[in-house]
């Protein structure tokens, strides 16, 4: 039996410490894996100096970035330069709140639930969360007070906003089969239908995936933030600890993508073929690993996709998604809904 | 928010690469309005310095032009020396220079591609291709000891032979070549966001690219046949068997084809060459003083680049009187405001890029 | 290719798909990448690194002062002076100063000295910390190895 301060003192604390450490960790690993996994793409080697194999690599960027120079421009909005990493970085780590990490545990007569909040609208809160990262994208790129970080900033902002839209259809088809926003639910469902919803509605994962890795500002769209184009985006002002929020909140959304692509169409922490008795063994493997081993399979599917790809020019980009993402999102929409009723 | 007509300057330092280079640009809200660029960052008084140098040492001064293809540069002065001084160069000499140029040509649109999808955001084609090029450097190291200012083609022939070991060599490097070019053309040639990136952009119509003096690749691209290897053959070039790629829209996605297609030919012509090596002298006998008595010549070849030519002014004593160069980049670079022109200005680092200038050439 | 088979191959993303197939090829081939300082990969044999002045087997210097290596150089590297001595067969030189800042390692000199006394060695470390280690007299000219790196660097050295 657990005490009243353990239950509802301390564990609740554990995860609040949790949800800020898992996606700091994730971001560790991320720029470690990144450098090494696109390094051994290009017939490289990558960091291995730092450590074991270059483990220790983050932490040095991370020092490097500590100590450098804190510089802001003299008519530099103060405040709003100082705000917008903070609100990119706050936005995506709330969001993490609402994200369920595995099945729900039993320790004798208590359940521990592996999130911090569910919520019956939770994947709304997510989506929601997120989008408000864009305010520190302008928040950034007009207090650079320069003409492109703005103009980056801008084209930041159309990217993300724009490839909302067909996120919000796809994300439809889910919950039109899960009949709930509840993240935790969608799951269950998942492995009532026995298959993970990817397989029922690959377009809308496909859709669904190809607006993540917008939304991310990740290549191929990152145009916004690209070396070799002019306008080098909106953190182009940015030096020191504050560049490092930009950075790390980048790939901290990465993960909280990959983590909704794993949840809505991958089953979350459950097996493949879940209800299938022959594949019942491996449940064995408890569902947290399921759900990590999946995400990192979409983590290292963006960075396969960065180091393969061209970039995107702005206005093919936008052009891609409002005449063939949307129409498609829609379309997709529309069929699955009349398949489910004419079946 | 409508943006007036702005200023725009892609400064002399800039992360996509080709050397120190300064656009001014004009821009109205993201489409090109003019283009203005302005050299000079690298100038050394090449032409300058070469009047108080004979003629043997200007040959390794001239690797430092288009220091991607050290060999095209140097090919071109001695064979306008050649030319003044009324020298033979023996077979032999004859084919290992065209082997060696050939590669050279390879080596440098290795480069160039990788260069190309590096700015357009392919940054692994950047490796391979450098990889690649690398396999073909190796061999200039092997063959005289430096990969990047060769200074491997000399007044007279070649400072070495090629043995049949070295030969081996070369035919078991250009073995290996194939696969990584087909690779590098499996993750571009069909993929769409280079399509979407490459064509309609900077585009330039044949009859405006001869007016404007484009040569090389660019030239080719638009449809227009010319190539001074088939069409004023130099080094016994018309022995050789090989196919002259064209394409017809004349934009950054024909030249990309045409440049890629250029580097199957010279892989075909370089073996050709190995295979059918005359016997004899490498080089022929040049004395130790050359002195050229007072005459003038303009010798073009068909560099990589476009079309390299030497104009030479001898004077009697063993330094000549005057040098002048004509570099391809040099012309080339002219039309860029053209190309641009209309476009928008992300695309602006792309059609530089197809254009495959070198500021070691352009400047001097 | 037909129209039908275009379309497909379009939204199918079969390009996008053989691009990946690429790079996981490469993802999993062997690396090239030397691991320097610890590996060194030796020159190759004529490789184009420092000049040396050299010894025949009896151990005496190969040159003989003739300036044949000054005049064809066009960087203006070599300072040489020579003397012969009273019943010697050959000049020797008294002074010989080669300048490495100056050096473009074309290689004129080596071809043009009758006797192969100067060369180029396989030794491309040629870093130092102040440039009075650039300017090398005659007994320099035959230092190699670490006492070369010694004398590159001059006192700073760590």
């Amino acid at each position: 039996m657990m005490s009243p301060f353990v239950a509802d003192g301390l564990i609740p604390l554990a995860k609040i410490l949790a949800v800020i450490l898992y996606p700091m960790l994730m971001v560790i690993v991320m720029i470690w894996l990144e450098r090494r996994v696109v390094a051994w793409i290009q017939g490289r080697v990558g960091p291995n100096r730092v450590g074991f194999q270059g483990i220790l690599q983050p932490f040095a960027d991370a020092v490097k970035l500590f100590f450098k120079e804190d510089i802001i421009q003299r008519r530099a909005d103060r405040f709003l330069f100082n705000i917008s990493p903070v609100l990119v970085m706050f936005s995506t780590l709330l969001a993490f709140c609402f994200l369920p990490l595995g099945e729900s545990i039993r320790l004798g007569n208590y359940t521990l639930d592996l999130w911090v909040a569910r919520s019956p609208v939770g994947l709304l809160l997510v989506l929601g969360l997120s989008s408000i990262s864009v305010f520190g994208v302008i928040f950034g790129g007009w207090a650079s007070n320069s003409k492109y970080p703005l103009m980056g900033a801008l084209r930041s902002v159309v990217q993300v906003l724009s490839y909302e839209i067909p996120v919000g259809m796809t994300v439809l088809t889910v919950v039109f089969f899960a009949r709930s926003m509840d993240l935790v639910r969608v799951i269950e469902r998942q492995k009532e239908a026995g298959v993970w919803y990817g397989f029922m509605l690959p377009v809308s994962f496909l859709v669904f995936w190809i607006s993540a890795i917008a939304e991310t500002n990740r290549a191929p769209f990152d145009l916004p933030e690209a070396e070799s184009e002019l306008v080098a985006g909106y953190h182009t002002e940015y030096s020191g600890m504050k560049f490092a929020f930009f950075y790390m909140a980048e790939y901290a959304h990465m993960v909280l993508a990959s983590s909704l692509v794993v949840i809505l169409f991958f089953g979350g922490w459950l097996p493949p073929f879940p209800n299938v008795r022959a594949f019942a063994f491996l449940g064995a493997v408890p569902g947290f690993v399921w759900y990590l081993v999946k995400i990192m399979f979409f983590l290292y599917l963006y960075v396969w996709i960065r180091a393969t790809f061209p970039r995107y020019r702005f206005d093919s980009l936008i052009r891609l998604v409002w005449k063939w993402l949307i129409p498609l999102a829609f379309v997709n929409f529309l069929a699955v809904v009349a398949l489910r009723y004419l079946l | 928010m409508a943006f007036k007509e702005i200023a725009l300057n892609m400064g002399p330092q800039h992360p996509s690469t080709h050397g120190v280079l300064r656009l001014k640009l004009a821009i109205d809200n993201e489409v090109v309005l003019s283009l203005e660029p302005v050299v000079g960052y690298l100038h050394r008084g090449m032409e300058k310095l070469w009047e108080s140098l004979t003629y043997t040492q200007i040959v390794p001064l001239t690797d430092r032009l288009d220091y991607i293809a050290a060999l095209s540069n140097n090919l071109g002065f001695v064979l306008a020396v050649e030319k003044l001084a009324g020298l033979e160069v023996p077979p032999r000499g004859r084919y290992i220079r065209v082997a060696l140029a050939e590669l050279q040509r390879l080596a440098s649109h290795l480069a160039w591609v990788g260069f190309q999808a590096n700015d357009i955001g392919a940054m692994s084609v950047l490796l391979y291709a450098f990889e690649a090029r690398e396999r073909v450097l190796d061999l200039f190291e092997e063959y005289i000891g430096a990969r990047l200012t060769v200074h491997g083609i000399r007044i007279g022939g070649v400072p070495r032979d090629f043995d049949p070991e070295f030969v081996r060599k070369i035919e078991r490097t250009l073995d290996g070549l194939p696969a990584t070019i087909r690779n590098i053309e499996l993750l571009l040639n069909e993929n769409r966001i280079w399509q979407e990136r490459t064509r309609g952009v900077g585009v330039v119509g044949a009859a405006e690219a001869v007016d404007f003096g484009l040569t090389g690749p660019p030239l080719r691209a638009t449809g227009v046949r010319w190539d001074i290897r088939m069409d004023v053959p130099y080094s016994s070039y018309e022995d050789f068997e090989f196919d002259v790629p064209l394409a017809e829209h004349g934009d950054v996605y024909d030249r990309y084809l045409v440049r890629m297609e250029e580097m199957r030919q010279s892989m075909r012509i370089v073996r050709q060459a190995l295979a059918r090596l005359p016997g004899g002298d490498f080089t022929a006998k040049v004395p130790r003083i050359l002195r050229i008595p007072p005459a003038e010549v303009f010798q073009t070849i068909e560099a990589p680049k476009g079309e390299l030519g030497f104009y030479i002014k001898s004077n009697g004593t063993d330094k000549p009187e005057r040098v002048k160069m004509k570099s391809p980049s040099f012309i080339n670079l002219m039309s860029l405001a053209h190309m641009s022109r209309g476009n928008l200005f992300s695309d602006v680092v792309g059609i530089l890029g197809s254009l495959d200038i070198v500021l070691g050439e352009i400047d001097k | 290719m037909s129209a039908v088979g275009k379309f497909l191959r379009k939204i199918f993303l079969v390009d996008i798909l053989t691009g990946l197939a690429v790079t996981l090829r490469y993802y999993f081939s062997k690396k090239v990448t030397v691991q320097y300082p610890e590996e060194v990969l030796p020159p190759p044999e004529r490789f184009r690194g420092i000049l040396r002045l050299y010894r025949n087997e009896a151990g005496e210097p190969l040159c003989i002062a003739c300036k044949a290596c000054q005049r064809a150089c066009g960087q203006g590297c070599f300072d040489i002076e020579g003397r012969r001595e009273e019943g010697a067969k050959t000049m020797k030189p008294v002074k010989f100063d080669w300048r490495l800042d100056r050096c473009s390692f074309c290689g004129l000199c080596v071809e043009a000295c009758p006797t192969d006394a100067i060369r180029f060695s396989r030794e491309f470390r040629m870093s130092g910390l102040g440039r009075g280690g650039l300017v090398f007299g005659h007994e320099a000219m035959y230092v190699e190895g670490d006492d070369l790196q010694a004398r590159l660097c001059g006192e700073g050295c760590p």
